[in-house]
């Protein structure tokens, strides 16, 4: 059972293409990133005077390779800047769902779910995967 | 007025020496790059960036092999992930900045253990200050014979210098080792800023000369200001022994001062900004000092400052004994673009035409590569003044020319030229980039805002601005060929819309953004914070968005790809003897985003760079600078720290790092090996400074 748990860390079985959040979950996350992380990151998520942008191929490139979780725990202990912590969980993965959204990764039927090691079994993947 | 409280200062000293360093203390003087060491931001006071250092080489780049490494979670309440430091190495010891409480480090150079941490808490000051996070490091001073101190700019705007054997404060510099920066620092005709709470800060180390320490200002970033009657820029020059302040230059002038009346209808009394944020240089044999000055307020709109503004975006020559002003130059006239003056103006001593002169020259966002007399002020190729394209803006009177350099040639795109500059992999990605472009104003250098229209033009396009061209980090450049090596980004198209701002939020007329939007307050990089940083800043309430971001009209992307064609930043190398661009090449590799997108995979595309604005090293034979980005297909995933032969710009060498170049690297030798310092941080990496170095035989 251990041995299992560990190939799954090690190759999570879903990515960011597999209809990870919901469009309601996406839709809350709209209005929690304009209060929240927008005075920085731009209201279309374009970045700001020197804050990154959060869409595009720079950001996704950023990410490429990592997991959910780790853009998820990235937001969670870092933003936003000005008071590191203070968003709920339940809000950061919101957030999470309206940037996925907002570069066109697909919706689905669950929502992203609020704990790191759940998320870190979710790859990020800038390109579609070719289908099979 | 509130009189600020510093709760604690910890400063945590472990007084032990290794032999280098015992070995350098015998031999006294002034520590210099000739010694292997790094004993300024830029290497030495003349921005050259430039080492003698050549053990690390073509030839064996590739087997570089991380040394050290000093991770910078700690110094804080919350990791950094913008560690933006250039560390100093003197005498075998590294000093710099590290986390988001901004502490002092000082490291054995060898190991990166720690000999000391000077950490000062300053509680809300720092909390809200305008440049937080860790900043760009510390500066050396030393009488030669035992007396050394690094000195510093702490988040809330503070001198300090410590001892640079224990980290303790010099007890006879100001109070305790302390120069509260913010006395003296005023907004309208002279009204003192708030001690605690009054905006001004800075992210740039100290300029040390001689006995004097001279310090530059900075603020928030000027987007969407609150209001056009910010705190006055100034540079100050200290008694490196007592704190004394020596001078002042004002870089707004006063009444009666040199440049008072290109403020017009008395805008000066109500206008601020116009600071010294990036490095300053000094020519200790002739005493002049160079300021570069940045822009008032507001970045975009001058409707308040009608007049070509000095000294904003000049470059200013200075006495370093009385602050008086020998020469000033204008690079951009009423400046509403962002220009600013980013980077350390570079000494040079060149021979053009047959004939020696003592340049200075001043790398830009704009590309522009500009080469005066420094003695005399005087172009050393004509500066020329052309007509620009004028604002309609209501109330904004732009200058209806610009100088223009006629050498050095722009070393980076400047301006957007349309169609020919718009991203041509495929005949469709041309055609919807045209389409998506056509919704813009577009044109020459020097466009002005626009008032963004959602029925009509959008925005007004610029390159350059805020992250264009040489940023903060500055150039390089080698004494001994006369060659100045410049990173610059050229991809950074940015659409300037302006509008005006919510009742209540500004006295300015007009600030960034697009009246049929919602208004959001563009806060700069690092704003909020710092190690204390408790709760939002207080400022007027934004009202909460009546409904969703509008979707991207024309947007500014294609296919998910920048509207611009690559390459999105070149390196050059540009000959001060003959004012051309000897070579110049794409900086970085092909971010992965070009490499696996789904339309570009089976095409053959050539190398085409990676946005971003960095800095670089020059040695005896190789510009050394790191990738900006992550990238995963020719290497692990991470990013790559390169070398470029300084001859023909070719890559010789690439080692791996963790995550990008987030700060400009340096090098050293000690104990006869070669180091390579560069701060690494972003996306999920938080902030780190790593030595390379070569295998032991």
């Amino acid at each position: 059972m251990g041995l299992l748990v560990l190939i799954a860390r090690a190759e999570p079985s879903r990515s960011v293409w597999d209809g990870v959040y919901t469009p309601e979950q996406a839709s809350r996350g709209q209005a929690a990133y304009a209060e929240d992380c927008a005075s920085c990151h731009g209201l279309a998520l374009n970045g700001g005077e020197s804050a990154p942008p959060l869409m595009g191929g720079e950001f996704l490139s950023n990410w490429n390779g990592l997991t959910v979780g780790d853009l998820f725990d990235r937001i969670r202990t870092s933003m936003p800047a000005d008071s590191p912590g203070r968003l709920k969980r339940e809000r950061v993965a919101d957030i999470l769902a309206q940037i996925l959204a907002v570069n066109q990764f697909p919706a689905g039927s669950i929502e992203l779910a609020h704990q790191s090691e759940v998320l870190k079994e979710i790859r990020f993947e800038a390109a579609r995967p070719e289908r099979k | 007025m509130h009189q600020s409280t510093i709760q604690t200062t910890l400063v945590l000293p472990i007084v032990l020496f290794s032999a280098a360093a015992a070995a350098w203390g015998q031999s006294g003087g002034q520590p210099s790059t000739k010694n292997g060491e790094w004993p300024h931001y830029t290497a030495d006071l003349k921005g050259t960036k430039y080492s003698p250092l050549d053990q690390i080489n073509a030839s064996n780049f590739n087997k570089l092999e991380v040394a050290w490494r000093f991770k910078t979670d700690s110094f804080g309440t919350h990791p950094e992930y913008k560690l933006e430091g250039t560390p100093l190495m003197v005498k075998g010891v590294i000093y710099t900045t590290a986390g988001t409480r901004r502490d002092v480090v000082a490291l054995d150079a060898k190991t990166g253990e720690i000999n000391w941490v000077y950490s000062l808490r300053e509680g809300k000051r720092a909390a809200i200050a305008p440049r937080q996070l860790s900043g760009r490091g510390v500066s050396y001073w030393t009488d030669g014979r035992g007396d050394d101190r690094v000195v510093f700019v702490t988040t809330g705007y503070r001198l300090v210098e410590l001892n640079a054997h224990n980290g303790q404060p010099i007890g006879g510099f100001g109070k305790d080792g302390i120069v509260d920066l913010k006395a003296g620092m005023v907004t309208g005709t002279g009204q003192q800023i708030d001690l605690e709470i009054g905006e001004a800060g800075l992210h740039s180390t100290p300029l040390v000369v001689k006995d004097v320490v001279i310090v530059g200002s900075s603020f928030k970033e000027g987007m969407t200001v609150v209001t056009h009657n910010n705190t006055k820029g100034l540079v100050r020059a200290y008694d490196v022994h007592t704190g004394k302040l020596l001078w002042t230059f004002n870089t707004i002038p006063r009444p009666g001062e040199f440049g008072n009346d290109t403020w017009e209808n008395n805008s000066w009394a109500s206008n601020g900004n116009t600071g010294v944020w990036t490095q300053m240089t000094v020519d200790e044999d002739l005493g002049l000092v160079y300021l570069p000055v940045e822009t008032p307020t507001s970045d975009y709109y001058g409707g308040e400052r009608p007049g070509n503004n000095l000294f904003a975006e000049s470059l200013v020559c200075v006495d370093l004994k009385t602050g008086k002003r020998k020469w000033h130059y204008q690079i951009v006239h009423h400046p509403i673009w962002d220009y600013d003056l980013s980077s350390a103006p570079i000494l040079a001593d060149v021979n053009v035409d047959g004939k020696a002169i003592k340049a200075v020259a001043l790398p830009s966002k704009e590309a522009f590569l500009y080469v005066f007399d420094r003695v005399t002020g005087q172009p050393v190729w004509p500066i020329e003044e052309r007509p620009v394209p004028q604002s309609d803006v209501p109330g904004e009177k732009t200058s209806p020319t610009q100088p223009f350099p006629t050498k050095p040639p722009a070393y980076a795109r400047n301006f957007m030229k349309v169609p020919d500059d718009l991203i041509d992999f495929t005949p469709e990605m041309r055609a919807q980039a045209r389409d998506n472009i056509s919704r813009y104003k577009t044109g020459p250098m020097f466009l002005p805002p626009i008032v963004g229209d959602p029925k009509g033009l959008l925005a007004a396009i610029n390159l350059g601005n805020a992250s264009g061209g040489t940023n903060w980090p500055g150039a390089g450049y080698d004494p001994e060929t006369h060659i100045v090596y410049a990173q610059a980004n050229q991809s950074a198209v940015t659409p300037i819309s302006m509008r005006i701002p919510p009742a209540g939020f500004s006295d300015i007329r007009y600030v960034m953004g697009r009246n049929d939007t919602d208004f959001v307050v563009a806060e700069g990089p690092g704003f909020g914070t710092a190690a204390d940083a408790p709760q939002r800043p207080a400022r007027p309430a934004r009202p909460a968005p009546a409904r969703p971001a509008a979707p991207q009209v024309g947007g500014l992307t294609v296919d998910g790809l920048s509207i611009i064609k690559p390459p999105y930043a070149v390196i050059s190398a540009i000959n001060l003897d003959r004012g051309d661009i000897q070579w110049q090449v794409p900086y970085g590799e092909t971010p992965d985003a070009i490499r696996n997108h789904h339309i570009l995979k089976d095409m053959n595309i050539p190398n085409t760079g990676q946005p971003g604005s960095v800095g670089l090293v020059v040695t005896k034979t190789l510009v050394i600078l790191g990738d900006s980005q992550v990238t995963s297909v020719t290497h692990p995933r991470g990013a790559m720290l390169r070398a470029y032969d300084k001859a023909t710009g070719k890559e010789v060498g690439a080692v791996y790092m963790p995550a990008p170049q987030s700060g400009s690297p340096m090098t050293y030798m000690v104990d006869a090996k070669q180091y390579i310092v560069v701060a690494v941080s972003g996306g999920a990496y938080s902030g780190e400074y790593i030595a390379y170095s070569l295998p032991s035989e």
